[in-house]
């Protein structure tokens, strides 16, 4: 593996425990996620791998190298967009990418050569020779990712990439990720947007309170959840009582959206049942589709209320 | 060199990132540095030589130790806040380059207020100066060390504390320091103050080099300003590698 970290703590001055025993592994050609909410240690991990924090206790080695030990080699081996916006402001695109990619230790025309590629890649060869201080958010955004990927690092790691980015750029961007990866790097995406990351990555991390509540590719998280398909009912608001699921699979409900677990064998039945309860005024809509990684997610760290699902035999198929 | 090669796309990054006001702030230094030059003998009814070669030497000081002392340590504030200074830490480059990019941004800033300053001076009141070859080191280590302790104490206080401090610096610098003045004004106590503190060391090595027919250039004053100099790079170069 060419990023390992092991039983990682990180206990800021003030008690926070950010990190609490983290093992995590990535490889070289990997896109690894790294979920999680506002204050689940995502950031604290990986400004320990640049070498910005010091653990507590624990081990990052990249590449057989201690990162801990060896700070000035995590910062060669690593490169880094950060979650804060980078000011750049007095520098045109051409320039800030330039200038990093030299820094990064590569050669002037290698960065030339890769940084026309980013920008075609990113399509924003129209802003590339103006003043940053005149930029949106979201093209300074994805200024900072090129200024990252010009001269990768063996390991690039990349904190909320996509905020303020247009969604058709965002496409492009979760390509320009992949190339990253297949060129060889090891990328740590860490992101709170769950859809976008659940197109993109190969495995990854949820991380909860600063331990890592589960790990895998998106398509063995979703397994693990014991369910297929998921029913999506809005509720009439003034619908006070929730109906209970038939289906024996977890109900989560977020303000008067239900969200309920179905087998792909009850999908004739599931609708059949949302149907009777739009009849019966309870519902006003319904979707049905294959589970998420957000459902997955929100199942797993919460945020909204769980409910135990209801037992199979209320469910009475002969009503719908 | 890999060091070489970074100070010198440092300081591209850092000149591109403030050209729009780098004219500007070169400006206002001059007009500063000038303008106590003018200015500080309009505040006597009559002034004798001395005290003319006094203000005229002791401007160029006063401007280098407020661009280092005061400017510099709000701006380096500000670069920690908005998260620019750890984006720069997270880059494989080595932090004196970093330091001494910084420094030299801050240098062209100073340098044409402290040469124009001397010129006008010497102009307005027909001044001998004389000016020695040492003057080349000598503004070097003042601008140097006020960068130096200017970004220490950037590097150690929480922002608005940075800020509260260097107005106290101003005041200090302007009212009751010895560049304009000779020591030998102040109270005792701030005398014996001022003989551990760099700015008198700062104003002896400006004007012993600018006007040496005037004033002698004490051997100590470059010690002294030496001694700050590493001190003030120590705690910038411990803060800016220490990881919390």
């Amino acid at each position: 593996m060419l990023l390992e970290i092991e039983k990682l703590t990180k206990v800021y001055r003030t008690g926070v425990r950010a990190n609490d025993g983290l093992d995590l592994s990535i490889d070289a050609g990997e896109v690894f996620g790294l979920l999680g909410h506002n204050g689940a240690g995502k950031t604290t991990l990986v400004n320990q791998v640049v070498g910005l924090l010091k653990p507590t206790s624990g081990s990052i080695h990249i590449d057989g190298h201690d990162m801990v030990a060896r700070p000035g080699v995590a910062r060669r081996l690593c490169s880094f967009q950060t979650q804060a916006q980078v000011p750049i402001d007095g520098l045109s695109p051409r320039q800030a990418i330039g200038l990093i990619g030299q820094l990064r230790g590569a050669s002037k025309a290698d960065v030339a050569r890769r940084r026309e590629r980013l920008i075609d890649a990113l399509e924003i060869g129209e802003w590339l020779d103006v003043d940053a201080a005149r930029l949106s958010g979201g093209v300074k955004r994805l200024v900072a990712f090129a200024m990252a990927a010009v001269a990768p690092g063996r390991l690039v790691m990349l904190d909320e990439p996509t905020n303020d980015v247009d969604p058709v750029r965002r496409r492009l961007l979760w390509g320009a990720v992949r190339r990253l990866a297949d060129e060889g790097a090891a990328v740590l995406l860490v992101t709170h947007n769950v859809i976008e990351a659940e197109r993109s990555v190969g495995r990854l991390a949820i991380l909860d309170r600063g331990r890592v509540i589960a790990e895998g590719s998106p398509a063995r998280l979703k397994a693990n959840l014991g369910t297929e398909l998921r029913l999506e009912l809005v509720l009439d608001p003034r619908v006070t009582d929730t109906p209970a699921s038939p289906f024996g699979r977890g109900v989560v409900s977020a303000g008067n959206r239900l969200m309920v677990g179905v087998p792909t064998d009850a999908a004739g039945a599931a609708v059949a049942w949302a149907e009777s309860l739009e009849r019966a005024g309870v519902a006003e809509e319904f979707t049905l589709g294959p589970v998420t990684l957000e459902d997955v997610y929100v199942a797993m760290v919460g945020g909204v209320s769980v409910r135990p699902a209801e037992n199979e035999e209320t469910f009475d198929a002969s009503a719908a | 060199m890999p060091a070489l090669r970074s100070y010198r796309l440092l300081v591209t990054w850092q000149a591109m990132r403030k050209k729009a006001y780098l004219p500007l702030m070169a400006a206002v230094q001059t007009l500063f540095t000038i303008g106590i030059v003018l200015g500080y003998p309009l505040l006597f009814p009559t002034i004798d030589q001395t005290a003319i070669y006094l203000i005229a030497t002791g401007a160029p000081a006063v401007s280098m130790i407020s661009v280092g002392l005061v400017a510099l340590p709000q701006t380096v504030g500000e670069q920690r806040m908005e998260g620019s200074l750890a984006y720069m830490r997270s880059l494989p480059v080595p932090r004196l380059a970093y330091l001494l990019a910084d420094l030299t941004v801050w240098l062209a800033i100073v340098i044409p207020g402290v040469i124009l300053g001397v010129v006008v001076g010497a102009w307005r009141f027909g001044l001998d100066l004389q000016v020695s070859p040492l003057v080349v080191p000598a503004v070097l280590m003042v601008a140097l060390t006020s960068t130096c302790v200017g970004y220490a104490l950037a590097s150690i206080l929480p922002y608005m504390l940075t800020v509260i401090v260097t107005q106290a610096i101003v005041v200090f610098v302007f009212m009751f320091s010895p560049l304009t003045f000779l020591p030998n004004k102040l109270p005792a106590w701030l005398e014996t103050v001022h003989r551990l503190l760099p700015i008198q060391a700062m104003g002896e090595v400006t004007r012993g080099t600018i006007a040496p027919t005037q004033f002698p250039l004490p051997p100590g004053a470059f010690l002294t300003l030496a001694a700050w100099c590493v001190f003030g790079f120590a705690v910038t170069y411990v803060a800016m590698t220490r990881r919390t």
